[in-house]
């Protein structure tokens, strides 16, 4: 049980998806501008990581270990993501078509989010069990909704300040990003390795 | 070999066949005539056509319910491929710009008073009618160019808006912001243009500026067409615009300017080609 | 012993040394009174004379428009000789019943006192509502309907506002020592209209003779009079409210919503005018002072008298102003010409230096959060303020924006200098026009 927590509070926070593993950083930067925004894009993500790792945990011991072709773990776990982000994007399209038109092409990014691929990926290096596992991705994909919304919350605060034009735009954020994940640093030590 | 395409293939299979049956119970009706309007207006989002944003206006004409030639900065061009897509016959409105009329700057015109404020013109005409004394000239403060999508307006060092011909697309967010009402649109091709917006009589406006408008009539004499004089203040009609550029040697305070020679003093503008393409 | 107070505020110089001590002098009557016909919050009067006419002092010239208006008044007797737009302090011109007078002064006949233990409680307010009387701490807001709060929402405690935390007008803490008697009675006559249980009057410690006084008189009443810790903007209703009762009134709420009512004390004196001694409100007390101005002096002004001639009354201008200002330095208004009349809600006139005015242009927000610390509402005016000019008004009334007094203790305490008050003042007015246009 402890281990478990302690897999969940690691993938939140001390070793978050995108401030200490710098994966998925291109909905980052692009989908932060607004908190509701950043929300809806950490719960389409959210979705489709706790799938996907199910998924493809199946697919890694039933259909590639067993037929001996681990080689084709890049090309199979991508399609299954891309099919779920195909899911994902016919949903939010007819339940909510505000945030369909404000996540824009980032929706169907999420099929080449590293984040995602990494997440799947790193799930089978650790030899995870299957709970582990999809404990592991709800943790990474809280994290990931956790980063996104709180660098959602900054930018918006710093639509308010008077930045120098040199820094206006992506470089502030790029800026308040790397201070951001410094501050996430202040967990490691929390849990060994 | 085989195992591999097999299981590749299965695992393909599936996921095709799950997400056939979701794109059947999660289908949205979406136009194709509205997606390809939407790739072909600016996107600028301006608002000009009325609508919210491109995507409105694309609903809006697939809808029938407007006509294509509504968007300004999309232009001739624009006009021509929504005609296409939606099938219809359409005519380009004629091209208007934005002019702003005065040419009161700091050197030139009186203050009121000392404004020391939000850098804001509907903020300081809040205070006591605004800093400037004549009631109708440009207050200076550049709402208007943040105001502009298009990067279209300058404000001289002397406290002046003026809006650049070459990037102007006549989509009037500059008009709706001016408190003053000192910023109207003309048609492309009239270049010459009364820069005077007070309705003040002469001897009084001469108090307060050098360059405007005392309401002699001597423009009107040197072309009764192209002038008219109304409340004090003349203003050129456009439709004969091609008469008006003679009487702006008459204008005794050189009110009258031709922006084909030259924008007014103090911009860093170069004069404006009027037969160049209105570019889209 | 602590004194009462309440959360945030500013301890400007209160600069009443100019004006304190100086006894409350008549004001000579001017050659012509130029009488607004808006001089107080709801709808303007309406003109009910016509040129050439005499009017005797205290007669109608305008009668309200509506239930929250109040009639305007002859200031003296004379002849009206014009009805026309002129200059008002309030930033355009506006229309106005000019007077000359006839030097007689006489009052009309028609005013009769009263009795008031004959009186019911709704004699009393329309009493009140037919002298035109006002608040006099400078809202001017009709005062009966202040007094006609609705039934369910009664009123337990009275608060008379003593506080005068403007720096420099000194006109209540005069009118307090010299007609304390004048005041109470007016109390009295609110007291008995609202039916409060509880009547406080409350006076900063800056004016412990006037707290003395008040203290004196009410010995053999059940009138409290209470000493508030000295502090900006403590004569501010929702403040006054806190310090006195702990209690805080609701965001968007008004004091009847807590049983609480504050008057100010001049407006307490104008109510006893009105229903004892059945006179309208023609005058008030008006402290002229500054740096800029000869002799400062609190005059007993009438409505209607032109600045310049106010000046003039003083000893006239010791140099160039400055700024002029209506009111006091943190709330009044500035003037841009003496040709202006002075209303029921001019407490003062100040006349600053040009070296008093700090001309510093505006510098970024270093978020040093003194704003924050200082509002008296608790709001964050440097987001609001950066929402506002951004024009984003769903967000800046997110931020409670319609909430703020305008008090100007943030812009006071701003080290960049940032015009706080008039950014939040343009959100307020782009929120309320955006109600108006989709309520």
């Amino acid at each position: 049980m402890t281990d478990l927590l302690v897999i969940l509070v690691s993938a939140i926070f001390v070793n978050n998806f995108v401030l200490a593993r710098f994966l998925g950083i291109c909905p980052f930067l692009g989908v932060s501008k607004k908190v509701e925004t950043a929300l809806g894009m950490g719960m389409a993500v959210t979705f489709v990581m706790t799938v996907a790792t199910v998924v493809t945990w199946f697919v890694q011991y039933f259909v590639l270990i067993p037929f001996g072709i681990e080689y084709l773990q890049t090309i199979a776990f991508i399609l299954v993501i891309a099919s779920l982000v195909q899911l994902v994007e016919m949903v939010i399209q007819k339940v909510s078509p505000v945030l369909y038109q404000s996540l824009g092409i980032f929706l169907p990014l999420i099929t080449t989010n590293c984040a995602v691929l990494g997440l799947a990926v790193l799930n089978i290096q650790k030899d995870y069990t299957f709970l582990e596992g999809v404990v592991f991705s709800i943790g990474a994909a809280l994290g990931f909704t956790l980063a996104l919304v709180l660098f959602a919350g900054l930018r918006e605060r710093l639509e308010l300040c008077a930045i120098p034009q040199s820094f206006r735009g992506t470089a502030i954020a790029l800026v308040t990003a790397g201070l951001l994940s410094l501050a996430f640093m202040g967990f490691a030590g929390l849990v060994k390795g | 070999m085989l195992a591999a395409i097999l299981s590749l293939g299965c695992i393909g299979m599936i996921a095709a066949v799950a997400l056939g049956f979701a794109a059947k119970k999660f289908a949205v009706e979406v136009d194709p005539r509205e997606l390809a309007a939407m790739e072909v207006l600016p996107g600028a989002n301006c608002g000009a056509c009325g609508f919210p944003g491109c995507a409105g206006y694309a609903k809006a004409l697939v809808a029938g319910t407007i006509d294509v030639n509504q968007c300004p900065p999309g232009g001739a061009d624009v006009v021509a491929k929504l005609a296409r897509i939606l099938g219809v016959e359409a005519a380009a409105a004629s091209p208007e710009f934005a002019v702003v009329l005065c040419q009161g700057d700091n050197r030139k015109a009186q203050l009121k008073y000392n404004y020391l404020g939000l850098e804001d013109c509907t903020a300081a005409q809040r205070i006591a009618d605004g800093p400037k004394v004549c009631p109708g000239g440009c207050l200076g403060l550049g709402s208007c160019q943040r105001a502009c999508p298009f990067d279209a307006i300058e404000m001289t060092a002397a406290g002046l808006a003026v809006i650049n011909r070459e990037k102007c697309t006549g989509c009037r967010k500059c008009v709706a912001v001016c408190p003053r009402q000192v910023i109207r649109m003309a048609p492309a091709e009239a270049t010459v243009h009364v820069l005077c917006n007070s309705h003040d009589k002469g001897a009084v406006v001469r108090k307060y500026c050098q360059v405007g408008c005392i309401a002699c009539q001597l423009c009107k004499k040197a072309a009764p067409d192209a002038y008219k004089i109304e409340n004090m203040l003349a203003t050129v009609v456009y439709e004969h615009h091609s008469e008006a550029a003679v009487a702006i040697a008459k204008c005794p305070t050189r009110c009258i300017r031709d922006f084909a020679e030259g924008y007014p003093d103090g911009s860093a503008l170069l004069p404006a080609d009027a037969d160049k393409p209105h570019a889209a | 012993m602590k004194l009462k107070t309440f959360a945030g505020g500013i301890h400007p110089p209160d600069n009443k040394q100019w004006s304190s001590h100086k006894a409350i002098e008549d004001c000579p009557l001017p050659t012509e009174f130029v009488v607004p016909l808006a001089q107080h919050i709801g709808a303007p009067s309406v003109a009910c004379v016509e040129i050439g006419q005499y009017v005797a002092k205290g007669q109608v010239i305008g009668t309200a428009k509506g239930f929250v208006s109040v009639p305007v008044h002859a200031p003296t007797s004379g002849e009206v000789v014009a009805i026309e737009y002129r200059p008002h302090s309030w930033g355009p011109s506006l229309p106005a019943i000019v007077i000359k007078p006839d030097g007689e002064d006489l009052w009309s006949t028609d005013l009769q006192p009263s009795d008031p233990d004959n009186l019911s409680t709704d004699d009393m307010i329309e009493k009140v509502r037919l002298a035109g009387v006002v608040g006099m701490g400078g809202a001017a807001f009709p005062a009966h309907v202040k007094m006609s709060p609705p039934p369910e929402k009664q009123v337990r405690t009275l608060i008379i506002n003593g506080v005068e935390c403007e720096p420099y007008l000194t006109a209540d803490y005069r009118m307090m020592l010299e007609e304390p008697e004048r005041i109470l009675q007016g109390v009295g006559l609110l007291q008995t209209v609202f039916g409060a249980e509880r009547v406080v009057i409350g006076i900063e410690a800056n004016k412990p003779d006037a707290i003395a006084l008040f203290e004196k008189h009410c010995a053999k009443t059940a009138f409290e009079v209470v000493s508030l810790h000295v502090k900006y903007p403590q004569g501010a209703e929702k403040q006054l409210i806190a310090a006195v009762t702990g209690k805080q009134v609701p965001s968007g709420g008004l004091p009847m919503d807590i049983g609480a009512a504050v008057h100010n004390v001049s407006t307490a004196a104008a109510v006893t005018d009105a229903i004892v001694h059945g006179r309208p409100l023609i005058e008030r007390i008006c402290t002229v002072t500054g740096p800029a101005i000869r002799e400062p002096k609190n005059l007993r002004i009438r409505i209607g008298t032109l600045l310049s001639h106010l000046v003039e009354v003083c000893g006239g201008l010791a140099e160039e102003p400055g700024k002029i200002i209506l009111g006091g330095p943190m709330m009044g208004f500035t003037q841009l010409e003496f040709n202006v009349p002075a209303t029921k809600g001019t407490s003062g006139l100040l006349l600053l230096r040009m070296q008093d005015v700090d001309p510093r242009p505006e510098g970024p927000c270093i978020r040093c959060a003194r704003c924050v610390q200082v509002c008296p509402i608790k709001l964050l005016p440097t987001t609001i303020a950066a929402y506002a000019r951004r024009n984003l008004s769903a967000e800046a009334a997110e931020y409670c924006a319609m909430d703020c007094i305008e008090c100007g203790s943030c812009s006071y305490v701003c080290p960049a200098a940032i015009p706080l008050v008039q950014a939040i003042r343009y959100g307020k007015a782009a929120i309320l026009a955006k109600k108006r246009k989709s309520p």
